[in-house]
């Protein structure tokens, strides 16, 4: 026990790929047996990560269960993993998240050792990007995070999937390049890829050491806080490089949607939390108001075309640019107006919509997927009247839409309330703007119930949809159930969250 | 228990019953009406120990019940949320408990509680009856029971659990969640039907409308926190608070941020309580059972429209100095005051018994805006408790009528006609007594009908006010909408109930039972009696001999009691006539109006509303979802930004082919295959040269080759 | 006596000149024979001549021994190889013996 609560965040990043190799080693028949093992291999970081998360001492500054392992001595990048109260959270959405994800994958039969595998390995590539201190490690599991993704729409997605998936995997790689230059520039200017170290250097670093390029510091800085931003740019989505996250949530399978829109959207945000602000404090107030105005496109733009959407699916997909706009919109207030109150505000609901959308977002996508195994369709035309086939279902449904939609109440509230209240001194003309597409968030909620649940039933579907069955309400009840409390309750998580940003920022 | 662990559990019980029915008792209809009635009971029992409390307090208001805990983490500092009962929130308690409590009685009966279930009835469709056989053999057709029995009580559960947290809040924050509660309550019992397609539409209309009013709402509710670090209102409307925000200047329209904020909260209003130009979503709002119509549009959802801007009256009028309405109040004077003339022309031309009350409702609620546009505080808080009770009494009494009518449809099988339209009613006075006497007395209360009806004394204080204010365009505009408004309610009466029946259906209408009355005869009493606690103290003959209790308890919720205006006669009289006036024209156009034919007033605009619903489509809800499918979609993202990604791949992969085509396999290809081609051809052709088979040749060439090899050695490197 | 060496040495070149003509021009297999035989005497010749007038050691004569034993072994194989081919193809003329060309 001591050896795993001394290396406890590298065993909670470690345990999945473990299980997976262990997996690798089940006969492939045995379907049922993967499956629970799988499941069960995925509860133990998420027990683990809620005992991290006990233990967690909101108050203390700077990171905690730090572990570092030296690795590329040559170039003085080690395996550096620590928490804080940003990456607490990201951590405990990613380890609870997974098992509803793999809960819910239950009625895949195609090849299910290689998916929990490939499942299992994406949740390390995740853990990892969250955990990791040191840039070229952070580097690593960003990468490696899109393999298994890209096999898993690839062979278990829908008609489109080959498409999808490698608009995905190339775009996020595209991306990345230069987020790979510029770290490597970084690290090679100070010798260290050390976070922690690199915070108090970089911003304030007036001369490029080791590295002949002949440009002034200012440039060389702005072209690096691009080449980042535009790599978590795509990963967040902030329009306009958002493409690819229709096509991709749309043809992969369920639990793949549900991890994709639940945490790897995140991944994008947190690079900006974690890296761009801190690293780039001057650039990143400098262009705010670019940054605001493209998270605000996102908020309507993401709007109108979810409500413009046949497909349900898709217009699941839209909606999370529609919310993920919101985080951007407080980490741009937050650059512009960096350690006032105002930013403190924007940064908590942003990070706190950061957990919230994942709930939601999971949640929705998950009840598309229920939809879509009885019918097989997605095209809202063609569903219809479903609400007395299958009541709770629907219950259910509009439940989750109504924390999408920001009800107060529930969880989506209490974020884009914080968001907006944090914003709306620092950038109040594109707070307003992004009321129209908080307008429409309820437009096309409605739709997406309205097409669904409401409409002209459609006979075809008596006696083809079935109830929602227990297996999947216990893949529900615990998204319902948070998203309940947070909107209640939010102090116990916002505590945390509010903490770490009033010390980080 | 002390005051305030009351207040803080008044809206619970309700909350509680629509977990309870939604989880667990759903198929039980006897315990899921139980279970909303005994709660909205015990939020009843909460409301009224509370507000008879603070009744006894003396100098209620400067003295309060508060209680508050911290919510949110802001910073250093905690957003703290709670409850508080000041005067204005003790009195809106009152009624709404009672309003509520009464819906819900109604909701039995008027869900047919304790008839069989339909013979086509399935979830989703309004019922449509059940053939029972009596022992004589006969097959009657009678009402069914609601298949969604339950899930309609867990909904109007949680729509009193919005009403009661936004009453009992004391910072905006909560008050916003109630209030958006409701919007979500409103669009699940609007659309509680969904099989019909009107009811979808209506729902939708209602969240969408409102929403717009809420998202200005939320961006006033973000500029107050952010100007002054707080939501509470104990801690906003303060003195020092409040002149600060009076004096910092917005760029917008010249309005000072106190302006600005209670603009941006008013238009959040407009929305709420359908006020020009968010009306639209009301009177679609008919759509959902009656009850519904009476809780949205009576007890709750409306009033808490006009509730926050009497919330907000002192942010409102923070630079009010007295002579001179501010701009913000202005456009709330004009709002409200137009709004109560548009509805009333447009209620005079129909005939869905539910429309005409719908836009009742609005042309009422532009009473109680106008009246706070102009500074009259307290006027507008007896009017807005006078309407609650009467207008509830009203809605419930209309789908008594209904009831009643569709009980002599489905006696009759005639299913073509519409039991909501009046012209399909009359005489019912004969068959529904109690219908008829408690409509009656809502309907002159709704007219102002001297001294008897509570609505003549509030509505008597507004045009009061107005008059010694010296706003004479809204004196005169709200005095003809009175006159329209005692119109088109004796309309109504002298069309649904006297005269003689002129359907069969009418014929065969039958009273309503005792749950659906009962609570017509409660509201009655109120609608009669409340009026007489805010009798003004100079009014003839009757003032003095009530105190003007209203005036004394509700003006302490403001920092200053409001003035007390002294008596005018004009105002006074202006009401006799337009009220009796109104009432006595109505009665004696449509004493003798038998069909629809005969009515001179079916104007086709008024009919259609200005066809504002039609230019509203026009100009927003096509364009937008235009621009949402077209554009933003089709256009903009799969046009533009994926054409633009898919032609990098498509350029990338023409790159690499050009790169193949003429580079890698000429050049780089080619060189290998050249160097390996010529050595072959150097092969082929030297071959027979030089190799010939004969020896001799073979060792003269070596010879040749070794003494070449020997000069050149021996000349060149030696 | 007073032969100088060079005489020797010419002698033997010529010999060997001679050998070589034969060996690169005549068409008979066996005279080609003849002609490396002759190049194998005129080097024995160069090799004793430069035993006799050189410093005495008696690598010479031990050389111009190995030579004849080549030579003979060499005619040996040499004729062994020309029967042979005469016993396939009736013939030892040099030109037409091409089957290793291209």
């Amino acid at each position: 026990m001591d050896f795993i609560s001394y290396h406890m965040l590298t065993t909670i990043l470690l345990f999945p790929v473990l299980a997976a190799v262990i997996i690798l080693f089940l006969p492939r028949d045995e379907i049922k047996v993967i499956r629970w093992a799988a499941f069960f291999a995925s509860l133990i970081p998420f027990a683990l990560s809620v005992w991290l998360w006990l233990r967690f001492d909101s108050n203390a500054a700077g990171f905690q269960f730090t572990e570092q392992y030296p690795w590329y001595q040559a170039i003085n990048s080690s395996f550096f993993v620590g928490v804080d109260g940003l990456s607490m959270t990201m951590v405990l959405l990613t380890t609870l998240l997974t098992p509803l994800a793999i809960l819910a994958s239950f009625k895949i039969t195609d090849r299910v050792k290689a998916f929990m595998m490939l499942f299992l390995m994406l949740e390390t590539g995740m853990l990892g990007v969250f955990l990791s201190l040191d840039l070229l490690i952070f580097f690593v599991f960003w990468e490696i995070g899109l393999v298994p993704m890209y096999f898993l729409i690839n062979q278990w997605g829908s008609a489109n999937r080959n498409y999808a998936s490698m608009k995905f995997m190339i775009y996020t790689m595209a991306g990345s390049l230069g987020l790979l230059l510029a770290i490597q520039m970084i690290g090679v200017s100070f010798g260290t890829y050390n976070l922690p170290e690199l915070f108090k250097l970089w911003p304030v670093a007036s001369e490029l050491k080791n590295i002949p390029l002949g440009l002034p510091i200012e440039t060389v800085k702005a072209v690096a806080f691009w080449a980042f931003v535009i790599a978590f740019a795509i990963k967040v989505p902030v329009w306009p490089f958002h493409t690819w996250l229709p096509d991709a949530h749309t043809e992969a399978p369920t639990a793949g949607s549900m991890i994709l829109a639940g945490v790897l959207l995140k991944l994008g945000a947190y690079g900006f939390l974690r890296l761009v602000l801190p690293l780039y404090p001057a650039q990143a107030q400098q262009y705010a108001g670019a940054l605001a105005f493209l998270a605000v496109m996102a908020i309507v733009f993401g709007a109108f075309a979810a409500y413009g959407q046949t497909d349900f699916k898709r217009l699941v997909a839209y909606s999370s640019i529609n919310h993920m706009g919101f985080v951007l919109l407080g980490i741009a207030a937050a650059a512009r107006a960096m350690g006032t109150m105002n930013a403190t505000f924007a940064l908590n609901g942003a990070i706190l919509q950061m957990f919230n959308h994942g709930l939601s977002a999971a949640g929705m996508f998950f009840l598309v997927g229920v939809v879509y195994e009885r019918t097989h369709t997605r095209n809202l035309d063609e569903l219809g009247g479903l609400f007395p086939l299958a009541p709770v279902y629907g219950g259910i449904l509009i439940f989750t839409s109504m924390a999408s939609l920001g009800l107060p109440g529930l969880n989506g509230f209490v974020s884009e309330f914080l968001v907006v209240r944090g914003s709306f001194p620092i950038l109040t003309v594109y707070t307003v703007i992004a009321m129209i597409g908080l307008l429409f968030t309820g437009a096309y909620i409605l739709k997406g119930i309205k097409k669904v649940l409401h409409g002209p039933l459609n006979e075809h579907w008596v006696g083809h949809m079935t109830e929602i069955n227990t297996r999947e309400i216990v893949v529900m009840v615990p998204l319902m159930a948070l998203i309940l409390v947070i909107g209640i309750w939010p102090a116990w998580i916002l505590e945390v969250i509010n903490k770490a940003v009033t010390m980080l920022f | 228990m002390s005051t305030e662990t009351i207040i803080w559990l008044i809206p619970l019980p309700p909350l509680l019953a629509f977990f309870l029915i939604v989880l667990f008792t759903n198929k039980g209809k006897a315990l899921s009406h139980s279970i909303a009635i005994g709660a909205a009971a015990l939020s009843w029992l909460g409301s009224m120990v509370v507000f008879f409390r603070a009744v006894g307090v003396e100098h209620f208001g400067k003295e309060v019940f508060q209680s508050s805990i911290n919510w949110l983490p802001t910073g250093d500092t905690w957003l703290k949320i709670g409850v508080l009962i000041d005067p204005l929130s003790a009195i809106t308690l009152f009624f709404v408990a009672w309003t509520v409590l009464m819906i819900f009685i109604y909701s039995v009966g008027y869900h047919n509680y304790g008839q069989p279930k339909g013979d086509h009835d399935r979830p989703g469709l309004p019922p449509h009856g059940a053939t029972t056989v009596d022992e004589h053999g006969h097959k009657h057709t009678v009402p069914s029971i609601e298949p969604m029995y339950s899930r309609f009580f867990a909904f109007i559960g949680l729509f009193a659990f919005g009403m009661f947290t936004l009453v009992v809040s004391d910072n905006l924050l909560t008050m916003f969640v109630g209030w958006e509660i409701m919007g979500l309550c409103s669009y699940l019992l609007i659309g509680f039907w969904y099989g019909k397609p009107s009811a979808r539409n209506a729902a939708i209309k209602a969240f969408m409308t409102t929403r717009i009013g809420d998202v200005f709402m939320l961006l006033g509710i973000s500029f107050l926190y952010s100007a002054t670090g707080t939501l509470s209102y104990r801690e906003i409307f303060t003195e020092r608070v409040l002149s600060v925000l009076a004096s910092t200047a917005t760029p917008i329209l010249g309005l000072s941020a106190a302006g600005l904020i209670g603009l941006l909260l008013f238009i959040g209003t407009v929305g709420k309580s359908a006020q020009w130009p968010l009306h639209v979503w009301l009177p679609d709002a008919m759509e959902g059972p009656t009850p519904v119509s009476a809780m949205i549009h009576a007890a709750t959802m409306v009033s808490a429209g006009v509730y926050a801007v009497i919330r907000m009256f002192p942010l409102i009028t923070a630079d009010f100095t007295g002579h001179g309405l501010t701009t913000t109040m202005s456009i709330i004077a004009f709002i409200g005051a137009f709004t109560a003339l548009f509805a009333a022309t447009i209620a005079v031309a129909q005939n869905d018994i539910k429309r005409v009350l719908a836009y009742s409702t609005i042309s009422q609620l532009g009473f109680m805006i106008a009246a706070l546009g102009i500074g009259a505080y307290v006027a507008a808080i007896f009017h807005l408790v006078t309407h609650a009770f009467f207008k509830a009494l009203l809605f419930l009494g209309s789908g008594s009528v209904i009831h009643g009518m569709e009980h002599g449809v489905l006696h009759t099988g005639d299913h073509s006609i519409d039991p909501q339209n009046m012209f399909n009613m009359g005489g019912l006075r004969k068959k529904m007594p109690i219908t008829f006497w408690t409509f009656l007395i809502g309907g002159f209360a709704l007219s102002g009908f001297p001294v008897l009806t509570a609505g003549f004394w509030s509505k008597d204080e507004i045009l009061a006010d107005a008059f010694a204010n010296g706003h004479m365009a809204v004196f005169i505009t709200l005095a003809v909408a009175a006159f329209l408004t005692a119109f088109y309610t004796m309309r109504q009466i002298t069309l649904t109930f006297l005269g003689t029946p002129r359907t069969k259906s009418a014929e065969h209408a039958q009273e309503t039972p005792w749950t659906m009355t009962l609570p017509l005869v409660i509201l009655s009493v109120f609608a009669i009696g409340f009026g007489w606690v805010g009798i003004p103290e100079e009014f003839p003959l009757l003032g003095g001999l009530l105190p003007n209790w209203l005036h004394e308890f509700v003006g302490g919720t403001l920092a200053e009691h409001p003035e007390i205006l002294p008596f005018n006669i004009m105002p006074l009289l202006t009401s006799l006539i337009v009220a009796l006036g109104g009432l006595l024209v109505g009665w004696l156009v449509y004493r003798n109006v038998k069909s629809v034919e005969e009515d001179k007033l079916q104007i086709k605009v008024l009919m259609n509303k200005y066809y504002f619903d039609e230019i509203y489509d026009f100009l927003f809800v096509k364009p937008a979802y235009w621009f949402a499918e077209t554009f933003a979609y089709k256009f903009l993202d799969q046009t533009i930004i994926d054409g633009f990604l898919n032609s990098i791949g498509g350029v990338a992969q023409g790159v690499g082919r050009a790169f193949r085509k003429y580079f890698d396999a000429p050049v780089v290809n080619g060189f290998g295959d050249l160097v390996g081609e010529s050595a072959k051809r150097i092969g082929k052709t030297m071959a027979p040269i030089i190799q010939r088979g004969r020896i001799q040749f073979y060792m003269l060439a070596s010879l040749a080759v070794a003494i070449i090899v020997a000069v050149l050695y021996y000349f060149l490197l030696a | 006596m007073s032969i100088p060496l060079s005489w020797y040495l010419i002698l033997s070149a010529a010999l060997f000149s001679i050998g070589l003509f034969g060996v690169l021009a005549r068409k008979n297999a066996v005279a080609i024979l003849l002609g490396i035989e002759l190049m194998l005497n005129a080097v024995n010749i160069n090799l004793v001549a430069f035993w006799r007038y050189g410093s005495g050691s008696i690598a010479g004569q031990v050389f111009a021994i190995i030579v004849f034993a080549v030579a003979a072994a060499e005619v040996a194989v040499g004729l062994a190889l020309i029967i042979s081919v005469y016993r396939r193809r009736t013939t030892v003329i040099a030109d037409e013996l091409d089957l290793l060309k291209w």
